[in-house]
Protein backbone atom coordinates (compact mmCIF):
# COMPACT_ATOMS: atom_id res chain seq x y z
CA UNK A 1 0.00 0.00 0.00
CA UNK A 2 0.87 3.25 -0.80
CA UNK A 3 2.67 5.51 2.15
CA UNK A 4 -0.98 7.52 3.30
CA UNK A 5 0.86 11.33 2.77
CA UNK A 6 0.35 10.04 -1.38
CA UNK A 7 -3.68 10.79 -0.09
CA UNK A 8 -3.08 14.50 0.20
CA UNK A 9 -2.20 14.41 -3.79
CA UNK A 10 -5.17 12.51 -5.01
CA UNK A 11 -8.52 13.96 -7.00
CA UNK A 12 -10.48 13.93 -4.23
CA UNK A 13 -7.83 15.14 -1.75
CA UNK A 14 -7.29 18.34 -3.80
CA UNK A 15 -10.85 18.87 -3.94
CA UNK A 16 -11.42 18.26 0.36
CA UNK A 17 -8.64 20.72 0.81
CA UNK A 18 -10.04 23.51 -1.89
CA UNK A 19 -12.97 23.32 -0.63
CA UNK A 20 -12.07 23.52 3.20
CA UNK A 21 -10.03 26.43 2.49
CA UNK A 22 -12.80 28.00 0.22
CA UNK A 23 -15.51 27.89 2.49
CA UNK A 24 -13.08 29.04 5.65
CA UNK A 25 -12.45 31.77 3.19
CA UNK A 26 -16.08 32.66 2.80
CA UNK A 27 -16.25 32.19 6.59
CA UNK A 28 -13.73 35.81 6.30
CA UNK A 29 -15.64 37.53 3.73
CA UNK A 30 -19.27 37.33 5.68
CA UNK A 31 -17.17 39.04 8.77
CA UNK A 32 -15.26 41.25 6.39
CA UNK A 33 -18.79 42.28 5.49
CA UNK A 34 -20.39 42.63 8.84
CA UNK A 35 -17.53 45.11 9.21
CA UNK A 36 -17.61 47.21 5.79
CA UNK A 37 -21.56 47.68 6.79
CA UNK A 38 -20.39 49.91 9.76
CA UNK A 39 -19.92 52.41 6.76
CA UNK A 40 -23.71 52.64 6.33
CA UNK A 41 -23.01 53.62 10.46
CA UNK A 42 -20.84 56.38 10.33
CA UNK A 43 -17.00 57.46 10.27
CA UNK A 44 -16.79 56.75 14.29
CA UNK A 45 -18.68 53.50 14.19
CA UNK A 46 -16.06 52.30 11.06
CA UNK A 47 -12.31 53.98 12.47
CA UNK A 48 -13.57 52.46 15.90
CA UNK A 49 -13.90 48.67 14.56
CA UNK A 50 -10.65 49.35 12.21
CA UNK A 51 -8.67 50.28 15.21
CA UNK A 52 -9.36 47.08 17.06
CA UNK A 53 -8.27 45.19 14.24
CA UNK A 54 -5.50 47.45 13.41
CA UNK A 55 -4.69 47.44 17.23
CA UNK A 56 -5.40 43.45 17.90
CA UNK A 57 -1.99 41.75 19.08
CA UNK A 58 -3.35 38.49 17.06
CA UNK A 59 -4.38 40.10 13.70
CA UNK A 60 -0.99 39.37 12.53
CA UNK A 61 -1.19 35.60 12.99
CA UNK A 62 -4.59 35.51 11.57
CA UNK A 63 -3.74 37.30 8.67
CA UNK A 64 -0.84 34.91 8.07
CA UNK A 65 -3.24 32.23 8.62
CA UNK A 66 -5.97 33.80 6.22
CA UNK A 67 -3.33 34.04 3.63
CA UNK A 68 -2.44 30.47 3.96
CA UNK A 69 -5.77 29.14 3.30
CA UNK A 70 -5.97 31.78 0.44
CA UNK A 71 -2.23 30.01 -1.18
CA UNK A 72 -3.71 26.77 -0.58
CA UNK A 73 -7.00 27.37 -2.50
CA UNK A 74 -5.55 28.72 -5.62
CA UNK A 75 -2.57 26.88 -5.46
CA UNK A 76 -4.36 23.76 -5.79
CA UNK A 77 -7.13 24.89 -8.29
CA UNK A 78 -4.32 25.46 -10.23
CA UNK A 79 -2.99 22.21 -9.77
CA UNK A 80 -6.16 20.98 -10.31
CA UNK A 81 -6.70 22.69 -13.84
CA UNK A 82 -3.33 21.92 -15.21
CA UNK A 83 -4.89 18.11 -14.94
CA UNK A 84 -8.34 18.37 -15.57
CA UNK A 85 -6.67 20.03 -19.11
CA UNK A 86 -4.60 16.88 -19.49
CA UNK A 87 -7.20 15.05 -18.95
CA UNK A 88 -8.75 15.62 -22.06
CA UNK A 89 -6.29 16.50 -24.72
CA UNK A 90 -8.37 17.04 -27.89
CA UNK A 91 -11.34 19.25 -27.56
CA UNK A 92 -14.97 18.46 -29.06
CA UNK A 93 -15.98 20.05 -32.16
CA UNK A 94 -19.29 20.70 -30.70
CA UNK A 95 -20.54 20.88 -26.65
CA UNK A 96 -23.60 21.37 -25.20
CA UNK A 97 -25.41 21.49 -21.51
CA UNK A 98 -27.50 17.92 -21.24
CA UNK A 99 -29.83 20.34 -18.89
CA UNK A 100 -32.09 18.14 -17.18
CA UNK A 101 -30.59 17.55 -13.54
CA UNK A 102 -27.41 18.90 -14.13
CA UNK A 103 -25.80 21.84 -12.18
CA UNK A 104 -23.91 23.75 -15.18
CA UNK A 105 -23.79 27.44 -15.22
CA UNK A 106 -22.46 30.48 -16.21
CA UNK A 107 -20.24 30.09 -12.84
CA UNK A 108 -19.70 26.98 -13.16
CA UNK A 109 -17.95 26.89 -16.18
CA UNK A 110 -15.93 30.34 -15.72
CA UNK A 111 -14.42 29.04 -11.83
CA UNK A 112 -10.80 29.08 -13.47
CA UNK A 113 -11.84 32.67 -14.99
CA UNK A 114 -13.78 34.30 -11.87
CA UNK A 115 -10.65 32.81 -9.34
CA UNK A 116 -7.76 34.81 -11.59
CA UNK A 117 -9.85 38.23 -11.49
CA UNK A 118 -10.37 37.63 -7.25
CA UNK A 119 -7.09 36.85 -7.06
CA UNK A 120 -5.67 39.92 -8.68
CA UNK A 121 -8.93 41.73 -7.08
CA UNK A 122 -7.74 40.62 -3.58
CA UNK A 123 -3.96 41.86 -4.29
CA UNK A 124 -5.11 45.28 -5.52
CA UNK A 125 -7.62 45.98 -2.73
CA UNK A 126 -5.10 44.95 0.01
CA UNK A 127 -2.33 47.79 -1.57
CA UNK A 128 -4.63 50.43 -2.21
CA UNK A 129 -6.65 49.66 1.65
CA UNK A 130 -4.72 48.18 4.21
CA UNK A 131 -1.28 49.58 2.52
CA UNK A 132 -2.67 52.71 0.94
CA UNK A 133 -2.33 56.16 2.58
CA UNK A 134 -2.34 56.32 6.82
CA UNK A 135 -4.49 58.99 7.23
CA UNK A 136 -4.94 60.12 11.08
CA UNK A 137 -8.28 60.41 12.96
CA UNK A 138 -9.11 61.42 16.44
CA UNK A 139 -11.24 58.81 18.65
CA UNK A 140 -12.50 59.59 21.43
CA UNK A 141 -8.69 61.19 22.25
CA UNK A 142 -6.85 58.06 20.96
CA UNK A 143 -5.32 58.28 17.60
CA UNK A 144 -6.11 56.12 15.08
CA UNK A 145 -6.09 55.06 11.52
CA UNK A 146 -8.66 57.20 9.52
CA UNK A 147 -9.61 54.19 7.33
CA UNK A 148 -12.97 55.77 6.94
CA UNK A 149 -11.24 58.67 4.61
CA UNK A 150 -9.38 56.46 2.68
CA UNK A 151 -12.63 54.13 1.62
CA UNK A 152 -14.22 57.35 0.73
CA UNK A 153 -11.88 58.97 -1.10
CA UNK A 154 -11.15 55.62 -3.29
CA UNK A 155 -14.09 54.75 -4.04
CA UNK A 156 -15.81 58.11 -5.34
CA UNK A 157 -13.19 57.80 -7.95
CA UNK A 158 -14.80 56.57 -11.35
CA UNK A 159 -11.52 54.37 -12.12
CA UNK A 160 -11.94 52.65 -8.82
CA UNK A 161 -15.79 52.07 -9.12
CA UNK A 162 -15.02 50.06 -12.64
CA UNK A 163 -12.69 47.83 -10.73
CA UNK A 164 -14.74 47.28 -7.53
CA UNK A 165 -17.91 46.22 -9.45
CA UNK A 166 -17.03 43.69 -11.71
CA UNK A 167 -14.41 42.19 -9.46
CA UNK A 168 -17.36 42.03 -6.95
CA UNK A 169 -19.51 40.60 -9.36
CA UNK A 170 -16.65 37.93 -10.10
CA UNK A 171 -16.46 37.09 -6.55
CA UNK A 172 -20.21 36.59 -6.53
CA UNK A 173 -20.10 34.82 -9.44
CA UNK A 174 -17.43 32.39 -7.92
CA UNK A 175 -19.54 31.47 -4.55
CA UNK A 176 -22.88 30.88 -6.93
CA UNK A 177 -21.31 27.44 -7.40
CA UNK A 178 -18.38 27.17 -4.87
CA UNK A 179 -20.62 27.29 -1.81
CA UNK A 180 -22.65 24.37 -2.78
CA UNK A 181 -19.84 22.96 -4.50
CA UNK A 182 -17.33 22.77 -1.35
CA UNK A 183 -20.33 20.58 0.07
CA UNK A 184 -20.02 18.18 -2.15
CA UNK A 185 -16.31 17.53 -2.43
CA UNK A 186 -16.31 17.38 1.38
CA UNK A 187 -19.27 14.15 0.69
CA UNK A 188 -21.71 16.42 2.79
CA UNK A 189 -24.29 14.90 0.36
CA UNK A 190 -27.82 14.01 1.19
CA UNK A 191 -32.14 14.00 -0.06
CA UNK A 192 -32.71 16.33 2.69
CA UNK A 193 -29.55 18.28 3.02
CA UNK A 194 -28.63 18.95 -0.83
CA UNK A 195 -31.32 20.57 -2.07
CA UNK A 196 -31.01 23.26 1.40
CA UNK A 197 -27.07 23.31 0.32
CA UNK A 198 -27.67 24.45 -3.28
CA UNK A 199 -30.49 27.41 -2.25
CA UNK A 200 -28.25 28.18 0.78
CA UNK A 201 -24.82 28.41 -1.63
CA UNK A 202 -26.79 30.76 -3.95
CA UNK A 203 -28.82 32.84 -1.34
CA UNK A 204 -25.36 33.69 0.42
CA UNK A 205 -23.61 34.41 -3.08
CA UNK A 206 -26.17 36.74 -3.73
CA UNK A 207 -26.16 38.21 -0.39
CA UNK A 208 -22.11 38.83 -0.06
CA UNK A 209 -22.12 40.17 -3.75
CA UNK A 210 -24.90 42.40 -2.78
CA UNK A 211 -23.42 43.59 0.14
CA UNK A 212 -19.97 44.08 -0.98
CA UNK A 213 -21.54 45.76 -4.43
CA UNK A 214 -23.92 48.16 -2.35
CA UNK A 215 -21.04 50.23 -0.83
CA UNK A 216 -19.39 51.22 -4.14
CA UNK A 217 -22.22 51.95 -5.38
CA UNK A 218 -23.34 53.95 -2.09
CA UNK A 219 -20.13 56.01 -2.01
CA UNK A 220 -20.07 56.72 -5.70
CA UNK A 221 -23.64 58.13 -6.39
CA UNK A 222 -24.63 58.73 -3.05
CA UNK A 223 -21.30 60.19 -1.24
CA UNK A 224 -21.43 57.80 1.40
CA UNK A 225 -21.58 59.07 4.85
CA UNK A 226 -19.20 61.00 7.08
CA UNK B 1 -36.83 12.05 -43.93
CA UNK B 2 -33.55 13.44 -45.22
CA UNK B 3 -30.13 14.55 -42.58
CA UNK B 4 -26.64 15.45 -42.60
CA UNK B 5 -24.33 13.82 -40.34
CA UNK B 6 -21.14 15.50 -39.85
CA UNK B 7 -19.16 12.14 -38.39
CA UNK B 8 -15.88 12.06 -36.78
CA UNK B 9 -13.48 9.85 -39.10
CA UNK B 10 -10.06 9.01 -38.01
CA UNK B 11 -8.09 6.39 -39.84
CA UNK B 12 -6.49 4.71 -36.26
CA UNK B 13 -5.31 5.43 -33.27
CA UNK B 14 -2.47 7.99 -34.55
CA UNK B 15 -3.80 9.34 -37.18
CA UNK B 16 -5.40 12.75 -37.85
CA UNK B 17 -8.98 13.19 -37.72
CA UNK B 18 -11.51 15.18 -39.05
CA UNK B 19 -15.48 15.76 -38.97
CA UNK B 20 -16.77 14.85 -42.41
CA UNK B 21 -20.44 15.38 -43.55
CA UNK B 22 -22.67 12.38 -45.23
CA UNK B 23 -26.31 12.62 -46.96
CA UNK B 24 -28.99 10.63 -44.97
CA UNK B 25 -31.44 9.61 -47.70
CA UNK B 26 -34.72 8.47 -47.09
CA UNK B 27 -33.73 7.49 -43.38
CA UNK B 28 -37.93 6.47 -41.48
CA UNK B 29 -38.40 8.37 -38.77
CA UNK B 30 -38.64 4.97 -36.36
CA UNK B 31 -34.95 4.07 -37.31
CA UNK B 32 -32.84 3.64 -34.37
CA UNK B 33 -30.00 6.28 -34.32
CA UNK B 34 -27.68 3.56 -35.30
CA UNK B 35 -29.36 2.24 -37.69
CA UNK B 36 -29.56 5.25 -39.59
CA UNK B 37 -25.79 4.87 -39.26
CA UNK B 38 -25.86 1.28 -40.92
CA UNK B 39 -27.47 2.62 -43.57
CA UNK B 40 -25.03 5.47 -44.48
CA UNK B 41 -22.53 2.72 -43.73
CA UNK B 42 -24.26 0.59 -46.60
CA UNK B 43 -23.79 3.77 -49.29
CA UNK B 44 -20.45 4.16 -48.64
CA UNK B 45 -19.25 0.52 -48.68
CA UNK B 46 -21.60 0.08 -52.13
CA UNK B 47 -19.31 3.45 -53.24
CA UNK B 48 -15.75 1.72 -52.23
CA UNK B 49 -15.26 3.53 -49.28
CA UNK B 50 -14.84 2.11 -45.81
CA UNK B 51 -17.64 2.26 -43.78
CA UNK B 52 -17.93 4.59 -40.44
CA UNK B 53 -16.52 2.58 -37.44
CA UNK B 54 -18.85 2.99 -34.36
CA UNK B 55 -19.01 0.30 -31.56
CA UNK B 56 -22.51 -0.77 -30.65
CA UNK B 57 -23.55 -4.57 -29.25
CA UNK B 58 -27.09 -5.62 -27.29
CA UNK B 59 -28.97 -2.03 -29.23
CA UNK B 60 -31.45 -2.76 -26.40
CA UNK B 61 -29.91 -0.14 -24.08
CA UNK B 62 -28.50 -2.55 -21.13
CA UNK B 63 -24.62 -3.10 -22.28
CA UNK B 64 -23.13 0.22 -22.25
CA UNK B 65 -21.16 -0.43 -25.37
CA UNK B 66 -22.49 2.38 -27.77
CA UNK B 67 -20.70 5.29 -27.33
CA UNK B 68 -21.48 8.53 -29.29
CA UNK B 69 -21.68 12.21 -28.23
CA UNK B 70 -24.64 13.25 -30.77
CA UNK B 71 -24.51 17.19 -30.97
CA UNK B 72 -22.52 17.70 -27.98
CA UNK B 73 -24.29 15.49 -25.50
CA UNK B 74 -23.43 11.83 -24.95
CA UNK B 75 -25.94 9.55 -26.01
CA UNK B 76 -27.83 12.32 -27.35
CA UNK B 77 -30.59 14.65 -26.25
CA UNK B 78 -32.76 11.96 -24.67
CA UNK B 79 -32.34 11.68 -20.81
CA UNK B 80 -31.85 8.67 -19.17
CA UNK B 81 -31.04 6.64 -22.02
CA UNK B 82 -28.49 5.16 -24.40
CA UNK B 83 -27.69 6.17 -28.15
CA UNK B 84 -28.56 3.28 -29.27
CA UNK B 85 -32.05 3.54 -27.61
CA UNK B 86 -32.27 7.11 -29.37
CA UNK B 87 -34.75 7.57 -32.52
CA UNK B 88 -34.44 9.67 -36.00
CA UNK B 89 -38.03 10.84 -34.71
CA UNK B 90 -35.87 12.83 -32.59
CA UNK B 91 -34.72 14.98 -34.95
CA UNK B 92 -35.79 17.18 -37.99
CA UNK B 93 -35.80 16.97 -41.57
CA UNK B 94 -32.93 18.68 -43.05
CA UNK B 95 -31.65 19.12 -39.79
CA UNK B 96 -27.26 18.56 -39.54
CA UNK B 97 -26.14 16.11 -36.70
CA UNK B 98 -22.58 15.65 -35.46
CA UNK B 99 -21.40 12.58 -34.21
CA UNK B 100 -18.01 12.44 -31.96
CA UNK B 101 -16.66 9.92 -30.13
CA UNK B 102 -15.99 9.73 -26.72
CA UNK B 103 -12.77 12.56 -25.98
CA UNK B 104 -11.14 12.06 -23.09
CA UNK B 105 -7.03 10.89 -22.59
CA UNK B 106 -8.17 7.74 -20.48
CA UNK B 107 -10.23 6.86 -23.17
CA UNK B 108 -7.91 6.81 -26.70
CA UNK B 109 -9.89 6.92 -30.26
CA UNK B 110 -8.87 3.54 -32.05
CA UNK B 111 -10.84 4.21 -35.27
CA UNK B 112 -13.25 6.94 -36.11
CA UNK B 113 -15.86 6.89 -33.46
CA UNK B 114 -14.60 3.64 -31.49
CA UNK B 115 -12.97 4.59 -28.47
CA UNK B 116 -10.61 2.24 -25.99
CA UNK B 117 -12.40 1.87 -22.52
CA UNK B 118 -10.03 -0.42 -21.30
CA UNK B 119 -9.41 2.08 -18.52
CA UNK B 120 -12.53 1.21 -16.61
CA UNK B 121 -11.16 -2.49 -16.48
CA UNK B 122 -8.39 -1.22 -15.27
CA UNK B 123 -10.36 0.51 -12.53
CA UNK B 124 -12.21 -2.27 -11.48
CA UNK B 125 -9.44 -4.53 -11.72
CA UNK B 126 -7.31 -2.37 -8.87
CA UNK B 127 -10.13 -3.34 -6.38
CA UNK B 128 -13.83 -2.82 -7.66
CA UNK B 129 -14.80 -6.40 -6.74
CA UNK B 130 -15.15 -8.71 -3.79
CA UNK B 131 -12.17 -11.28 -2.83
CA UNK B 132 -13.21 -13.00 0.35
CA UNK B 133 -14.18 -16.25 -0.85
CA UNK B 134 -18.50 -16.54 -0.89
CA UNK B 135 -18.81 -20.56 -1.52
CA UNK B 136 -22.10 -21.27 -3.08
CA UNK B 137 -24.81 -19.30 -2.91
CA UNK B 138 -26.65 -18.36 0.26
CA UNK B 139 -30.01 -18.76 1.44
CA UNK B 140 -31.94 -15.75 -0.21
CA UNK B 141 -32.57 -14.89 3.52
CA UNK B 142 -29.41 -15.64 4.80
CA UNK B 143 -28.30 -12.15 5.04
CA UNK B 144 -30.33 -9.70 6.03
CA UNK B 145 -30.01 -6.09 3.93
CA UNK B 146 -32.68 -3.47 4.53
CA UNK B 147 -35.03 -2.69 1.99
CA UNK B 148 -33.37 0.69 1.23
CA UNK B 149 -29.92 -0.05 1.68
CA UNK B 150 -30.65 -3.24 -1.25
CA UNK B 151 -32.55 -0.16 -3.29
CA UNK B 152 -29.85 1.88 -3.07
CA UNK B 153 -27.29 -0.57 -3.94
CA UNK B 154 -29.23 -1.70 -6.85
CA UNK B 155 -29.23 2.04 -7.69
CA UNK B 156 -25.30 2.04 -7.98
CA UNK B 157 -25.05 -1.49 -9.33
CA UNK B 158 -26.89 -0.36 -12.53
CA UNK B 159 -24.22 1.08 -14.04
CA UNK B 160 -23.24 -0.28 -17.42
CA UNK B 161 -19.99 1.14 -17.34
CA UNK B 162 -20.75 3.22 -20.81
CA UNK B 163 -18.37 6.14 -19.66
CA UNK B 164 -20.58 8.73 -20.45
CA UNK B 165 -20.14 10.73 -17.31
CA UNK B 166 -16.28 10.78 -18.74
CA UNK B 167 -17.94 12.47 -21.89
CA UNK B 168 -20.08 14.61 -20.58
CA UNK B 169 -17.40 15.83 -17.70
CA UNK B 170 -15.53 19.26 -18.68
CA UNK B 171 -12.65 17.53 -16.45
CA UNK B 172 -12.99 13.93 -17.83
CA UNK B 173 -13.93 12.60 -14.66
CA UNK B 174 -13.99 9.33 -14.00
CA UNK B 175 -16.08 10.03 -10.63
CA UNK B 176 -19.52 9.02 -11.36
CA UNK B 177 -18.27 5.64 -12.58
CA UNK B 178 -15.84 4.94 -9.64
CA UNK B 179 -18.79 6.65 -6.78
CA UNK B 180 -21.26 3.97 -8.46
CA UNK B 181 -18.30 0.83 -7.68
CA UNK B 182 -17.31 1.94 -4.81
CA UNK B 183 -20.51 2.76 -3.52
CA UNK B 184 -22.27 -0.67 -4.68
CA UNK B 185 -20.12 -2.77 -3.07
CA UNK B 186 -19.63 -0.04 0.13
CA UNK B 187 -23.39 -0.44 1.25
CA UNK B 188 -23.71 -4.64 1.04
CA UNK B 189 -22.50 -6.56 3.68
CA UNK B 190 -19.88 -8.84 1.16
CA UNK B 191 -18.12 -5.66 0.19
CA UNK B 192 -18.34 -3.86 3.58
CA UNK B 193 -14.89 -5.61 5.12
CA UNK B 194 -12.73 -4.28 2.35
CA UNK B 195 -14.50 -0.79 1.86
CA UNK B 196 -11.89 1.29 2.83
CA UNK B 197 -8.93 -0.61 0.91
CA UNK B 198 -11.19 -0.52 -2.07
CA UNK B 199 -12.12 3.16 -1.81
CA UNK B 200 -8.30 4.21 -1.67
CA UNK B 201 -7.25 1.36 -4.79
CA UNK B 202 -9.75 2.65 -7.21
CA UNK B 203 -9.64 6.46 -6.26
CA UNK B 204 -5.60 5.75 -7.25
CA UNK B 205 -6.05 4.01 -10.10
CA UNK B 206 -8.54 6.72 -11.10
CA UNK B 207 -5.91 8.76 -10.60
CA UNK B 208 -3.19 7.46 -12.02
CA UNK B 209 -5.03 6.65 -15.54
CA UNK B 210 -5.43 10.46 -16.42
CA UNK B 211 -8.98 10.94 -15.03
CA UNK B 212 -9.62 14.52 -14.17
CA UNK B 213 -10.92 15.80 -10.97
CA UNK B 214 -14.94 16.77 -10.61
CA UNK B 215 -16.50 20.06 -10.41
CA UNK B 216 -19.59 18.84 -8.70
CA UNK B 217 -21.41 20.01 -12.01
CA UNK B 218 -23.58 16.88 -12.31
CA UNK B 219 -23.67 16.78 -15.98
CA UNK B 220 -22.42 12.87 -15.66
CA UNK B 221 -25.28 12.33 -13.46
CA UNK B 222 -27.59 14.02 -16.33
CA UNK B 223 -26.40 11.99 -19.46
CA UNK B 224 -25.81 8.58 -17.16
CA UNK B 225 -28.29 6.35 -19.29
CA UNK B 226 -29.20 4.82 -15.84
CA UNK B 227 -29.16 8.10 -14.08
CA UNK B 228 -27.52 6.98 -11.41
CA UNK B 229 -26.60 9.94 -8.62
CA UNK B 230 -23.68 12.28 -7.91
CA UNK B 231 -24.42 11.00 -4.21
CA UNK B 232 -22.41 7.92 -5.20
CA UNK B 233 -19.29 10.63 -5.70
CA UNK B 234 -19.96 11.55 -2.23
CA UNK B 235 -20.23 8.53 -0.71
CA UNK B 236 -16.71 7.73 -2.90
CA UNK B 237 -15.42 10.87 -1.23
CA UNK B 238 -16.95 9.96 2.63
CA UNK B 239 -15.18 6.68 1.73
CA UNK B 240 -12.09 8.11 0.83
CA UNK B 241 -11.69 10.16 4.07
CA UNK B 242 -12.93 7.44 6.22
CA UNK B 243 -9.50 5.24 4.41
CA UNK B 244 -7.19 8.96 5.17
CA UNK B 245 -8.27 8.73 8.51
CA UNK B 246 -8.23 4.69 9.48
CA UNK B 247 -5.47 4.10 7.16
CA UNK B 248 -5.95 0.92 4.99
CA UNK B 249 -5.02 -2.18 7.17
CA UNK B 250 -8.73 -2.18 8.21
Amino acid sequence: MAPRRQYLFSTVATKVLIAIAGLSLVGFLCVHLAGNLLLYVGAPAFNAYSHVLISNPFIVPLELALLALFVLHVLEAVTMWWTDRAARPIAYQMTRSAGGRSRKSLASTTMIVTGPIVFVFVAVHVATMKYGPWYVADLHGTEARDLHRLVLETLRRPVWLAVYLPCLAAVGLHLWHGVSSAFESLGLHGPRLTPKVLVAGKALAVAIAAGFLSIPIWIFFFGGRS
Amino acid sequence: MNVTVRVWRQGGAFGEGRLVPYEARDVSPDMSFLEMLDVVNESLVASGQPPIAFDSDCREGICGMCSLVVNGVPHGPDRGSTVCQLHMRRFKDGDTITVEPWRAAAFPVRRDLIVDRGAFDQIIAAGGYVSVGTGSAPDANAIPIPKDVAESAMDSAACIGCGACVAACKNASASLFVGAKVSQLALLPQGHPERVARARALVQAMDDLGFGNCSNEGECEAVCPKEISIANIARMRREYLRALVLGTDR
